[in-house]
């Protein structure tokens, strides 16, 4: 086994679920690409961290997640000017994608914005990327139940902005 | 199973049973609450629905192409370079030579490139944007229409593969230059372009093969083996993804 092969590779398969992430975090397709970018770039400089063995893909979203705080955190929020409802423009054409998913992420971008970010990304990685409770409370570094009620918390408020 | 405590549906535990979280008695129990309560049952359709529209509004991104700018840089530095691997490669049918080529390869792509390969020229055959160096005119043009088995134009196409990553990637020999350039989105990323030294004339170069540092770079770059005509002929239908 050659472990750096398998990283760089496992990393460049995970990108795209990279991307869907930094996507619902961020503010904009823009923001969303460069911190995409930044992720990878600190994940190819820490690697030395990352425990063979261990999951790939929680160990990179947990690198974009703080990576994602730091921006986030020590940005003012005035510089937002993109609409979220313009960011599906950006995506690049993909003809197999549905017309009709591809507009309404307009508006599940708009929505998930309007998320406190400690319910957001809960909603992100258990909703749309797909991780159990347990994984996400570890990633986060949070209790199993704190995950539970901001879920619950987000879930109801993104469900009450979009309708059924 | 008793992190949720309670023995009435609370939300918590709601939503615990409707992402599968919940196992055994607790989960039948929920369930069996859900099938009795119509408004119960109300919001579970109305919350898979909602997950439903999340994972295919925000699904387009991940199977959307991702934009050129977004990569894995896998063998630009020459620090990066794994020698087991170059080794490795070259076991499953790769060029014989010296393990530490790769590397030798890698600077020397870096070197000889910006020293001499990149001069101001509109019509040249690389361009450089963003820090990264991408095919232009004739070359691109080249690389994604040109079969290894039929050569027109002053560009030759060699070897067709992939990378570890699984760019496909291509060498090419143009007139006294010859490189490898990998698939990054629509375009072709140069990862090398070696000039022949002065003197060394294109059938020279023909009859003793590939450049030593182009064999190199292609050797730590391949993952498995090279494409043959059949397979070079259905990457390029389907656009060198």
């Amino acid at each position: 086994m050659v472990p750096s092969i398998s990283f760089e590779s496992e990393l460049a398969e995970l990108l795209p679920r990279l991307r869907r992430f930094a996507y619902t975090l961020s503010r904009s397709a823009a923001d969303a690409d460069d911190l995409t970018q930044a992720s990878v770039e600190r994940a190819l400089k820490s690697r030395g961290q990352w425990q063979e063995g261990t999951r790939l893909d929680s160990w990179a979203y947990r690198i974009m997640r703080n990576l994602w705080i730091d921006t986030v955190r020590s940005r003012s929020r005035r510089d937002r000017v993109e609409a979220p409802a313009e960011e599906a423009d950006r995506l690049g054409e993909d003809p197999t994608a549905s017309m009709d998913a591809a507009v309404d992420l307009s508006r599940m971008m708009a929505a998930m914005e309007r998320l406190p970010d400690e319910q957001r990304e809960v909603v992100a990685l258990i909703l749309i990327e797909g991780f159990g409770y347990r994984e996400t409370a570890e990633m986060l570094d949070v209790p199993i139940g704190t995950v539970s009620s901001r879920l619950v918390r987000g879930r109801t408020a993104l469900l009450g902005m979009v309708g059924a | 199973m008793g992190w949720w405590g309670h023995d009435v549906v609370t939300d918590e535990k709601f939503f615990a049973w409707l992402d599968g979280e919940l196992e055994g008695d607790e989960a039948k129990m929920v369930a069996d609450e859900v099938a009795a309560d119509p408004g119960l049952a109300r919001k579970a359709e109305e919350h898979r629905a909602l997950q439903r529209r999340l994972s295919d509004a925000f699904g387009t991104i991940a199977t959307a192409p991702l934009p050129d700018a977004l990569a894995v840089p896998t063998r630009h530095e020459p620090e990066v370079v794994d020698l087991a691997a170059a080794r490795r490669a070259r076991q499953s049918g790769g060029w014989s030579g010296l393990p530490q080529w790769a590397a030798i390869a890698a600077t020397l792509a870096i070197g000889i490139f910006v020293g001499t390969m990149v001069p101001h020229r509109s019509d040249g055959p690389v361009m450089v944007e963003g820090g990264r160096v991408y095919a232009a005119a004739a070359l691109d043009q080249a690389l994604t229409e040109q079969l290894a088995s039929a050569p027109s134009g002053d560009t030759r196409i060699g070897l067709t593969f992939r990378d570890q990553a699984g760019a496909i990637c291509r060498s090419f020999t143009q007139g006294p230059s010859s490189g490898l350039a990998c698939r990054n989105g629509s375009r072709w990323q140069v990862r090398g372009l070696f000039g022949s030294p002065e003197g060394q004339s294109g059938s020279y170069r023909m009859a003793a093969g590939m450049d030593p540092n182009l064999a190199g770079l292609v050797d730590s770059t391949m993952a498995g083996e090279p494409f043959d005509a059949s397979q070079e002929m259905a990457a390029k239908d389907k656009g060198w993804r």
